[in-house]
């Protein structure tokens, strides 16, 4: 099987609908939460989506777990359909794909142990009475660094710091052995002090286990150093794509080029010019016409509000969607 | 196909039950109600022991035996029909718990499933469903009951079952929302993504965390149905064959106990009513308790003075706008102890100066910034050092002399804006607020252009003056927190996290603002954060704050580029550089100390790369570094002088 | 949303029920034991020409509803026949004109019987609920402001103790303590007194008013003290507390200007579902006391088994427990901004 096509997602689209705008109005107002998003990974690769709340990164990723139905598009796993799967067809793809939430506060049922927690993968997919269950809840915690897992079997998930508690939702994923972690905002609610340690702990994950991972922040800074491809995302779409260094060091749009500029360096010898946006990400039911970005971009020209600029391809992997590249 | 999690060990079901009698117990209320509850199990279960006259025994009752004032024949005096009332009580609370166990089992059963089928399914089930239950909620019960009541046979059984088919709206309604509260945690999001079918994700996920709430409200609706009950015997519906409590003063009103001045006929059976009913309710309080611990403390309760042990009523430096010196608060709570939240912080402000006060979460950054406005909750407490404003001692002011101050020298933006504004009252309205109460001589017309351009300032049109918070977005209200802010001209404005959960675009917006408006208006700002980045684009110095004490405290270049605390050294690696994307990000093993359960020696030692024995013992000074105000509190510092 | 929108779907919501009520209470009366509606034509208080002209006016001999004769037992009958000539719609036809049927007891218009009566209970009512939220937000009010001190503790304490009181048995022992005070503690007023001037007529109300309004008022002001602290306590730990407080805002004025208006939101819903458990106590109160009002009419009506006038007042209470429930859901949208439906 290639690498290249190992998930491959087309012209991805969720709309919901909003309610009317009027008491007696005819027409449904729709939400275009993703509104058409391509992209592909390679096995054990590391893909940061990144964007601002209402980019649509979230609703992306309950279109990859199969947890929404997409409106139109299509995703492929390893050369496989799986756009409209019912649950019983998705059952076994549910172990090759995995997610890691933003809150670890929030996504540990409070109720339940952390081996209740990190066996129930097993059992949900008919493992609770194979003879090694135990071993691969052990091998899952102590990969996901809760070293001796016998310390915290027993525990409750109020007993543990913020760091453990998204280690015990890291081992919850990978004693299912999956092959793609999707981890929304792992690190956001963390202190600082600890953040570096789920990422590092993400990162050697593909490493040891050869698991890729799709990384999904607002926060272009904390996935700089580990992330394989930056994707930035602008109201429902993919704005540029590239290699990492490629966006960082030669961001081409400028929705890119200011998200970078705001982004906060720990020294203050370098203090610099920032490009600020004016106002705020608009309300994605009323998608502005032609560019979607023009009304808050610096540099947009006249053509910009009418026709919605293609992807250009600027490199091998470097892509991005403005009509200022457009030649 | 899928079942309970099989590994629910006996011990796991134990350790559950004495944790919960653990806390149980902290509430008298429960424990007295659990109480009153097992003494009317024992009336009930024990009757004929206890009793001493026979279940409505009418033998040998003549005409002299009716209402019989209480005597050592009969305790409780005899009834209308000669009866002893002792005995009939006894049997009594057979017939009130029966009906009470029995009517709420069936509105639990009803309700219970209502509730968890509309919120866990939600769409259709919940619309009808819950349409269904409003309307029942709306019709009165009571007439309702008698309606049927009076159509059917009185009988105990037709009253239970009355009684539990329409007691059931509210456990509906209670469930329902705590169904949609569970349902809509992220655990149950991740419990789908593993792949979990709806009933696995309903038993293991969704009830243990309904249950709690259901039995809550059993021990309510039990209440209830026994009240019910009572009533329709009284009003005369009550199953004639059976003697509850409800009918006894049935009887006795309604055959002369009042004309016979027979008070203990009436008075007996009510008190009867009044401990099974105060007892559940006692018990529902306390199981609540358990379930929602209230710390019931709310920011008007009176604060604790300020201590001060120091001689010192002098500022130590001169033109400072706020001088700190050695500020220790502690929280004390009854019966544990004192947390040590801030200990030995000292640092000055100049006008147009901005600091940095960086922290992790619960180092006690936000106390610092309470107490210097002596807003600190009532638990805590400044038990050492002082601070001054423009030359004032704020720890000896008094509230009235606090107020003064407040908001027209020193203002707060606090984290979350949400909250942080009233929600039902508009913006413009909490602005003008502020500026009635510090400049009452602001001629009143002029109010309005004045918020208007207040809001213009922050970038907030005139036409939004009058929404209310919830209209504006995360940003825009933070916006309006510093308009607001900013309303009386402050020498001082105190930021607490204020861009903390918005996104980088509008944090950006909103420290620019913050910068043009401290060049254009000469405000000195200090800025708390746990950002580094954030700190290092805009202050002019940093205090570090470590578990409580001052780790380090510079100027912010020599901070980023010369800093001697290992803490600080240790936070600046785990912090990632996007202009060094190729550098590997370390993390500080561990987590930051609980106040209340400090380390011995200095509080960074159990995570500290360099620490050593000195370390764990012994609490690190403040040491100052070359002359330029640079101060860090480690023995290494010392060392290397 | 908006806010119209909102106010026109709660009443759209409350004409409804109504109407469900309205249908309920003629099904009730058809399927359960008896057939109360049929059965009563034979009581033997009924005169001759009552029965004749209750007859026509309830079309007792027509079927119940179409395709159904009886309900109880259930006969069936011709599925075509004219609507208009069945029970069901005669019995709405007659209410909307405001026909209740006759009572068994007294062979008067139930309308006529329960009109007077209502408005002794609304009296009643209106008295208590005033009093009882008046004195359980001084009192939650009080409990909240000086919390985990004696005040605290003992309103909470008291509070407690009332909202476990039986009404009838509260009552009962007023009634006792009334009777040896030489309080009056029968009726609405003392014979003979339509002779006197107006005031003194109104005054002599309000005297028997006080032993079944001070019932009312204890039994519910337990329930609005807690909730009224509560509340005022949430409030008051909220974050926007602090902002006022930190704006140099006195005590007093957070109280009166932050507080009060978002406390008193659970305060209103609490006593819109209240409305239900009013009417209980009502019934129960206006027993005791021979209160002259639509509770103890139903207790009469159960003691005489004088289903019309039941009927009746079941229909008149739920009615204005519904409208009243709407008054308090519109003052809740009123009181917040945040208002929205769905």
């Amino acid at each position: 099987m290639s690498t290249e096509h190992f998930l491959e997602v087309q012209g991805l689209k969720k709309h919901f609908e909003a309610g009317r705008p009027a008491l007696f109005s005819r027409d449904v107002q729709k939400v275009h939460a993703v509104d058409g998003v391509g992209f592909t990974l390679r096995r054990s690769e590391v893909i940061a989506l990144v964007g601002e709340s209402g980019c649509g990164k979230s609703t992306l990723a309950l279109l990859l777990m199969g947890l929404e139905d997409p409106t139109a598009g299509t995703i492929k796993f390893e050369g496989q359909d799986i756009t409209h799967l019912n649950d019983h067809e998705r059952k076994d793809l549910r172990r090759k794909i995995q997610m890691v939430f933003q809150d670890p506060y929030e996504s540990l049922n409070p109720t339940q142990t952390i081996e209740e927690i990190v066996t129930e993968p097993l059992v949900v997919h008919g493992f609770a009475n194979v003879p090694d269950r135990r071993e691969r809840v052990v091998k899952a915690m102590e990969d996901a660094g809760l070293k001796p897992a016998e310390v915290y079997m027993s525990r409750y998930p109020h007993e543990l710091s913020g760091g453990q508690r998204q280690r015990v939702v890291i081992a919850a994923a990978l004693v299912l052995e999956p092959e793609i972690i999707l981890a929304d905002e792992p690190v956001s609610m963390l202190d600082v002090s600890i953040r570096a340690e789920v990422i590092n702990l993400l990162a050697e994950l593909r490493i040891t286990r050869q698991i890729a991972v799709i990384f999904i922040t607002h926060d272009l800074g904390s996935v700089g150093f580990f992330a394989d491809r930056v994707a930035v995302m602008y109201l429902g779409r993919i704005v540029e794509i590239g290699t990492m260094l490629e966006v960082l060091e030669n961001p081409q749009h400028p929705y890119t080029k200011a998200l970078i500029s705001v982004i906060p360096v720990p020294n203050p010898r370098l203090r610099h010019e920032r490009i600020i946006l004016k106002g705020e990400t608009p309300n994605p039911i009323n998608v502005p016409s032609g560019c979607r970005f023009h009304p808050r971009c610096p540099v947009a020209i006249e053509s910009c509000k009418a026709s919605d600029p293609p992807m250009v391809t600027l490199s091998k992997t470097h892509q991005s969607a403005c009509l200022l590249l457009v030649k | 196909m899928q079942t309970t999690l099989q590994n629910t060990s006996p011990n796991k079901t134990a350790s559950q039950l004495f944790n919960f009698w653990e806390s149980f117990k902290k509430s008298g209320t429960g424990v007295v109600g659990l109480y009153m509850i097992i003494v009317i199990l024992i009336l009930a279960i024990f009757a004929p022991l206890i009793a001493p006259y026979d279940e409505s025994s009418t033998a040998n009752v003549g005409i002299s035996d009716i209402y019989q004032p209480p005597s050592a024949q009969h305790w409780f005096g005899t009834d209308d029909a000669g009866q002893d009332v002792f005995s009939n009580f006894v049997y009594g609370a057979r017939v009130s718990l029966t009906v009470g166990f029995f009517a709420a089992f069936i509105s639990l059963i009803i309700g219970g499933s209502f509730g968890l089928i509309a919120g866990f399914f939600g769409g259709r089930w919940e619309t009808s469903l819950m349409r269904f239950t409003d309307i029942m909620l709306v019709i009165p019960d009571l007439p309702l009951t008698v309606v049927i009541v009076a159509l059917t046979k009185p009988s105990l059984f037709n009253i239970i079952l009355v009684i539990g088919l329409l007691g059931w709206t509210t456990t509906a309604r209670v469930v329902r929302s705590q169904t949609l509260a569970v349902k809509s945690r992220k655990f149950i999001l991740r419990a789908r993504a593993i792949g979990a079918s709806k009933p696995h994700i309903v038993i293991n996920h969704i009830l243990p965390l309904v249950m709690p709430i259901l039995v809550v409200q059993g021990v309510l609706v039990i209440s209830l149905a026994i009240l019910n009950e009572s009533t329709l015997s009284f009003i005369g519906l009550g199953d004639p064959s059976v003697l509850s409590w409800g009918q006894m003063l049935n009887y006795a009103f309604g055959r002369g106990a009042l004309s016979s001045g027979a008070w203990w006929a009436l008075l007996v059976p009510g008190l009867g009513i009044v401990w099974i009913v105060l007892g559940l309710t006692l018990l529902g309080q306390g199981l609540e308790q358990v379930l929602n611990p209230r710390t019931d403390t709310h920011h008007l309760m009176p604060s604790r003075l300020p201590l001060s042990k120091e001689a010192l009523v002098k500022p130590l430096h001169q033109n400072t706008l706020f001088e700190v010196q050695n500020l220790s608060i502690h929280y004390v709570g009854e019966g544990k102890a004192p947390a040590h939240a801030v200990e030995d912080v000292s640092f000055t402000l100049k006008e147009g100066e901005l600091m940095g006060l960086v922290g992790e979460s619960g180092c006690g950054k936000t106390t610092l910034m309470l107490a210097l406005l002596r807003l600190l909750p009532s638990a805590g407490q400044i038990v050492n050092g002082k601070v001054f404003f423009k030359g004032k001692d704020l720890t000896s002011l008094s509230e009235e002399e606090l107020n003064e101050i407040r908001w027209r020298g020193i203002s707060i933006v606090f984290q979350g804006a949400m909250n942080a504004l009233n929600p039902v009252r508009t913006v413009g309205d909490q602005i003008t607020e502020a500026v009635m109460k510090h400049e009452p001589k602001f001629p009143k017309e002029n109010i309005p252009a004045r918020v208007t351009q207040l809001l213009e300032l922050v970038g907030i049109t005139a036409d939004q003056r009058d929404h209310f918070p919830h209209q504006y977005s995360g940003g825009m209200r933070q916006r309006a927190m510093i308009a607001m802010a900013l309303a009386c001209n402050p020498d001082v404005i105190i930021a607490d996290e204020p861009t903390t959960a918005l996104d980088v675009m509008i944090q950006a917006q909103i420290l620019e603002l913050l910068d043009n408006l401290r060049k254009k208006l000469g405000l000195a700002v200090i800025f708390v954060t746990h950002d580094l980045g954030i700190v290092a684009e805009l202050c002019d110095k940093v205090l570090v704050m470590y578990g409580g004490v001052t780790a380090e405290y510079a100027d912010v270049d020599t901070i980023y580029n010369n800093p001697k605390h290992p803490y600080t050294q240790e936070l600046l690696k785990a912090f990632p550089d996007l202009t060094k994307p190729k550098k590997k990000l370390s993390s500080i093993p561990g987590y930051p100390p609980r106040l209340d359960a400090l380390p011995a020696g200095c509080r960074f030692a159990p995570r500290c790369p360099a620490a050593f024995e000195r370390c764990h013992t012994e609490q690190p000074a403040l040491h100052s570094i070359g002359n330029n105000n640079h101060i860090a509190s480690c023995h290494l510092v010392e060392a290397s002088k | 949303m908006n806010r119209s929108r909102a106010i026109l779907n709660k009443t759209a919501w409350a004409v409804f029920t109504i109407l469900f009520v309205i249908v309920l209470n003629f099904f009730l009366f058809r399927i359960l034991p008896g057939d109360p509606a049929r059965a009563g034509m034979k009581d033997p208080r009924l005169k001759q020409e009552a029965i004749e002209a209750l007859q026509v006016r309830f079309g007792l001999d027509k079927p119940v509803i179409n395709c159904f004769d009886s309900l109880n037992p259930i006969k069936i009958g011709n599925c075509n026949v004219n609507p208009l000539e069945t029970q069901f719609f005669i019995y709405i036809g007659n209410l909307f004109k405001g026909d209740l049927g006759i009572s068994y007891d007294t062979n008067r218009p139930v309308s006529e019987m329960l009109s007077e009566r209502l408005w002794n209970t609304i009296l009643l009512i209106g008295a208590g609920q005033i009093l009882s939220i008046i004195l359980g937000m001084v009192f939650g009010i009080l409990g909240a402001w000086k919390a985990r001190t004696l005040v605290d503790y003992g309103s909470t304490g008291i509070s407690l103790l009332f909202w476990s009181l039986p009404t009838f048995w509260l009552g009962i022992v007023l009634l006792f303590w009334g009777s040896a005070n030489g309080f009056p503690i029968a009726g609405k007023a003392t014979p003979g007194m339509s002779s006197y001037p107006l005031f003194q007529q109104w005054g002599d109300v309000l005297w028997h008013m006080f032993l079944p309004t001070l019932t009312y008022t204890i039994i519910f002001m337990g329930e609005y003290t807690l909730i009224m602290r509560s509340s005022l306590v949430d409030v008051l730990s909220e974050d926007y507390i602090l902002t006022a407080k930190a704006k140099g805002v006195s005590a007093f004025q957070i109280l009166k200007d932050h507080a009060l208006r978002n406390a008193m939101l659970p305060l209103v819903t609490v006593i819109a579902i209240n409305l239900g458990f009013t009417v209980a106590g009502a019934i129960q109160i206006e027993s005791v006391f021979s209160w002259p009002g639509l509770g103890s009419a139903v207790f009469e009506a159960v003691e005489r088994r004088d289903y019309p006038v039941l009927q009746g007042a079941f229909i008149l209470i739920a009615v204005s427990v519904i409208l009243a429930n709407l008054l308090a859901d519109l003052t809740y949208t009123y009181l917040d901004p945040r208002v929205q439906v769905e």
